[in-house]
């Protein structure tokens, strides 16, 4: 199938790499279906692309890039409400909360990061009981002057979430 | 909505395992004590009107502005 992106016009998907949020995210309770494209000009940035509206995406993280010790407790209800045994085989991104003029100003939303059900496709964005600072956290001041050391994520080691498509030119 | 009146330090039951208490009335400011299981999320409704706010913030960011976040991040993982 094809869906219309506004950022990066048409792009072709299998049925299976669309991500389910039963509850949309938080001001978008009617987008249901979203999709996780690689960005074109980086490796590290991937959009959540809503399937239903092309102008609806969210620049996402994964939080293990800038922050060493990520561990977030998720609750029964986000683990049902994910169809999870457990945490583990979840896999947790962020939204970017704005990117100013200033790129080292960029902040991430760390209280309620969207938590993927790979093997199900289903995601919620949940809003994490434990206080994590602000829910627009400067990363870059924080990591640099925290001094921690994030390993990169390798880009191969898990396919099924970081890259779901090469966004393919406009036709 | 359901609308109750309560007194200080009267309560309000909600399902088997949620109590809310008036703890303190002071001036314009009420103290809500709560008691609920471990796994129940509660929070200030700001709260949830931030994120929200901050999604749609995110959305509006262009697809031009993420090369020139590509340094800072990866000083970050450099150093």
């Amino acid at each position: 199938m094809v869906i219309q992106t506004s950022r990066f016009g048409s792009v072709n998907l299998k049925p299976e790499d669309i991500l389910t949020f039963a509850e949309g995210l938080l001001g978008f309770t009617d987008l249901r279906e979203f999709v996780l494209l690689d960005d074109p000009n980086d490796e590290i940035f991937a959009w959540l692309q809503s399937c239903e509206s092309p102008a609806i995406a969210f620049p996402v993280l994964e939080p293990e890039l800038f922050t060493e010790n990520f561990k977030i407790n998720l609750t029964k209800t986000d683990l049902v409400s994910l169809k999870l045994q457990s945490q583990d085989k979840a896999r947790f991104s962020k939204n970017i909360q704005q990117i100013p003029d200033d790129p080292t100003l960029m902040t991430a939303n760390m209280k309620a990061p969207v938590v993927v059900n790979i093997d199900a496709r289903i995601a919620r964005q949940c809003v994490l009981q434990q206080w994590l600072g602000n829910s627009g956290t400067n990363f870059c001041k924080a990591s640099a002057t925290g001094g921690s050391k994030s390993d990169r994520r390798d880009k191969e080691s898990s396919p099924g979430f970081r890259c779901c498509y090469q966004i393919a030119p406009a036709a | 909505m359901l609308v109750l009146t309560r007194k200080l330090g009267e309560s309000i039951a909600i399902d088997d395992h949620i109590k809310i208490r008036i703890i303190r009335i002071k001036g314009k400011q009420v103290r809500l004590g709560i008691e609920a299981p471990k796994d129940t999320k509660i929070h200030r409704e700001e709260v949830y009107l931030a994120i929200q706010d901050q999604n749609q913030q995110s959305a509006t960011v262009t697809s031009d502005k993420i090369p020139l976040c590509c340094s800072p991040i990866k000083a970050i993982n450099l150093t």
